[in-house]
């Protein structure tokens, strides 16, 4: 039996190694706190992943043939590389994480905090931990260069360098990322952006507001359970989306039939009296006549059903002392903004902007973010999130290799064993 | 075509499976059992396209949906493993988990709607969570292929064998949630303004992609345990079931966008 730190090193040093980067992460945690982001932005970052690209081929050109630099890129020292950080990774999915930068005191006073589990990503113990697998893996790319290469080598670069790419460029480029959030009113033109801390920040462009357009689902009818408002049946709650005047459905073992529908309805009412009446004006609300029978009940129930609006009330209609009909808000389908965008350098550019599909103006990408939702299909107010990462070109490039890899192994499998 | 006639083709695909895996004992040649399993994925797939287009919008979108995608794919992933490597009770293996899952959506069904929140509405949508589900059926036959031998150890005679045909399912379901997890990145970049946020599903995506890369590396060694990569299977796919709907129970998950489920 060979003792530890004996050569040639295996999973046991790997281990103890790996646990030796987690323990150096922690006492930085400790000593420090959460990594500052911002203290890394360009050109910090530029020059740290400089050195590091540099240093790895250093390392493999002085010390190469070192049986530690040979270990290192090993799967001795892979397995438990990725099994440590596998570990701090379900901390990661487990613990409810805060923003990056959330201040030290409104963080919940108790260990984990000290550890950086409520921030991991920008904690030293999972910082080093993914610089150390990056070693690794850039070493084990330097040292497969060198061998003999064959076809399947192709599939070892995308996958390999791929991941290393994509990886280093994201790590680092986080630091130059920077996203706003813009509000903005119909006719209004705005270049000032909002941090997720709060802080405001003018920007290169400005972006106006022409017209902002909601559209929402057809309307729902569900049967609610008149002391407690939950959705019949409990068990599994059902809903009925309006298809037409006329046509009848069975919900939670009530038959309603659709009797009438004004998409633009206003409502009176005062304690005796109601009246739903079609009118074309902003604050209008979404109405339901509906004829309701189910079986112990002398006569069916006719009324109107609402989903309200800021201007007017929901409308329940009551089929018994247990139950009744109600109209839950509609579900939006699709918003987007018209806008004009214009760049310190001279450029005007017309466009749509909708929620997956965004604008890109220089290196700033516009995405829809949301809107006045107090005032539902009514707002006249846009929200836009504005990001700029300089990086993402690189990831990009990684992340094609990988996709290509991803494809390479599907196709090639794995190697066959000689048996 | 709507929830309420799902029963009725899951009873002809179960029966269609359920033979075909029975006559995979009885049978030397492979014609009948492959195309009684074929038949039963056909029956399965008309319900699929009728749901798609009664629903006007990819079944893609609830839990209850995705089931229905990875009641579809073990088959699938069966009878291509059983056409490759001959194992006959292959079959059977997946014929049953499927069926669990079918028991599940006929019990507790979610709730169906034509809605499709504006960020969902999007061409990567469907890529996404089809690969993503096909690697799950893969992952999920590779996983019954390691409670096998854990169970039967010593009663195998070819590990060596059964040990290359799990490799390959591996490779196969790692290139697949690889492509599953980058075309989420893409589309996450378009749609939410970076391809990588740490979100809940995404943390438990990676360490369940960090599970099988510790599988495949630790098999690179030709001095492995069977037994070891068998149990880090294991665990990886626990990974993966935390990852696809386990993550709903943590206490991260009050955070995640990632929930589309009425």
């Amino acid at each position: 039996m060979k003792k530890i730190w004996e050569h040639p090193w295996g999973y046991a040093e790997g281990f103890v190694v790996a646990a030796g980067v987690l323990l150096a992460g922690i006492l930085l945690q400790l000593a420090a706190g959460n990594i500052e982001t911002a203290l890394f932005a360009s050109p910090v970052n530029t020059i740290i992943g400089a050195l590091f690209i540099a240093g790895l081929p250093g390392v493999h050109f002085l010390f190469g043939k070192k049986r530690v630099t040979r270990w290192l890129s090993s799967v001795y020292a892979t397995i438990p590389a990725l099994a440590t950080l596998l570990l701090l990774a379900m901390i990661l999915g487990l613990i409810p994480q805060f923003a990056a930068g959330t201040p030290a005191e409104q963080l919940p006073s108790h260990p984990f905090t000290s550890l950086g589990w409520y921030r991991m990503t920008t904690s030293w113990p999972f910082v080093l931990l993914c610089f150390y697998n990056l070693t690794i893996l850039g070493l084990t790319i330097l040292r497969r260069s060198i061998r003999k290469q064959t076809w399947r080598d192709i599939g070892f670069y995308l996958n390999h360098l791929g991941l290393f790419i994509a990886l280093l460029g994201g790590i680092l480029g986080s630091a130059d990322m920077e996203r706003l959030t813009m509000t903005i009113q119909e006719g209004q033109v705005e270049w000032r952006g909002s941090l997720q801390t709060g802080e405001i920040k003018e920007l290169p462009l400005a972006i106006q507001l022409d017209t902002f357009m909601i559209e929402e689902y057809e309307p729902k009818l569900v049967i609610v359970e008149n002391e407690t408002g939950k959705m019949l049946p409990a068990s599994r709650p059902e809903s009925y989306m309006f298809e037409g005047v006329g046509k009848t459905t069975q919900l939670a073992g009530v038959t309603l039939t659709i009797t009438d529908y004004l998409p633009h309805a206003a409502i009176f009412r005062d304690s005796t009296f109601m009246n739903v009446v079609p009118m074309m004006m902003e604050g209008a609300t979404t109405a339901l006549k509906v004829k309701v029978n189910k079986p112990g009940l002398a006569q069916p129930v006719e009324g109107w059903v609402s989903n309200g609006s800021y201007l007017f009330p929901h409308i329940f209609l009551q089929i018994d002392d247990e139950t009744s009909v109600a109209m839950p808000v509609q579900e939006v389908k699709k918003y987007s903004s018209h806008v004009t965008v214009f760049t310190e350098s001279g450029i005007t550019k017309e466009a749509v902007i909708e929620v997956n599909k965004p604008l890109q103006v220089e290196d700033w990408m516009i995405y829809q973010y949301s809107y006045d939702d107090t005032k539902g299909k009514y707002s006249n107010t846009s929200v836009f999130e504005l990001v700029r990462d300089p990086w993402v070109k690189g990831v990009y490039t990684g992340i094609i290799m990988l996709l290509a890899g991803a494809l390479f192994l599907f196709i090639a499998g794995p190697k066959k064993k000689a048996s | 075509m709507t929830w309420d006639s799902f029963i009725y083709f899951a009873i002809i695909s179960v029966l269609l499976w359920s033979s075909g895996a029975a006559l995979a004992y009885v049978c030397k040649r492979k014609r009948w059992p492959a195309l009684l399993t074929a038949a039963g994925l056909i029956v399965f797939s008309i319900f699929i396209a009728g749901l798609w287009m009664s629903l006007e919008r990819p079944p893609l979108r609830t839990m209850g949906e995705t089931r229905l995608w990875y009641s579809f794919f073990l088959p699938v992933a069966g009878l291509l493993t059983y056409l490759r490597w001959n194992y006959k009770w292959i079959l059977s293996f997946t014929t049953v988990l499927s069926t669990v899952f079918i028991i599940v959506n006929i019990v507790k069904p979610d709730i169906h709607d034509k809605a499709l929140m504006p960020a969902l509405q999007s061409p990567w949508f469907a890529p996404h969570v089809i690969i993503y589900m096909f690697s799950y059926a893969i992952l999920g036959a590779a996983t019954l292929v390691a409670i096998y031998y854990l169970v039967r150890e010593k009663k195998i005679n070819n590990k060596a064998k059964l040990m290359e045909m799990t490799d390959s399912l591996v490779y196969a379901g790692i290139a697949c949630i690889t492509l599953g997890m980058l075309i989420g990145a893409i589309w996450a970049k378009i749609a939410w303004g970076h391809y990588w946020s740490w979100d809940p599903k995404e943390t438990w995506a990676a360490a369940t992609w960090i599970g099988y890369l510790l599988y495949i590396h630790y098999r690179l060694k030709k001095s492995s345990s069977d037994k070891t990569s068998m149990i880090l299977l294991i665990i990886a796919f626990i990974l993966l079931q935390i990852c696809w709907y386990g993550v709903n129970y943590l206490p991260s998950a009050q955070q995640s966008i990632h929930t589309y489920s009425s």
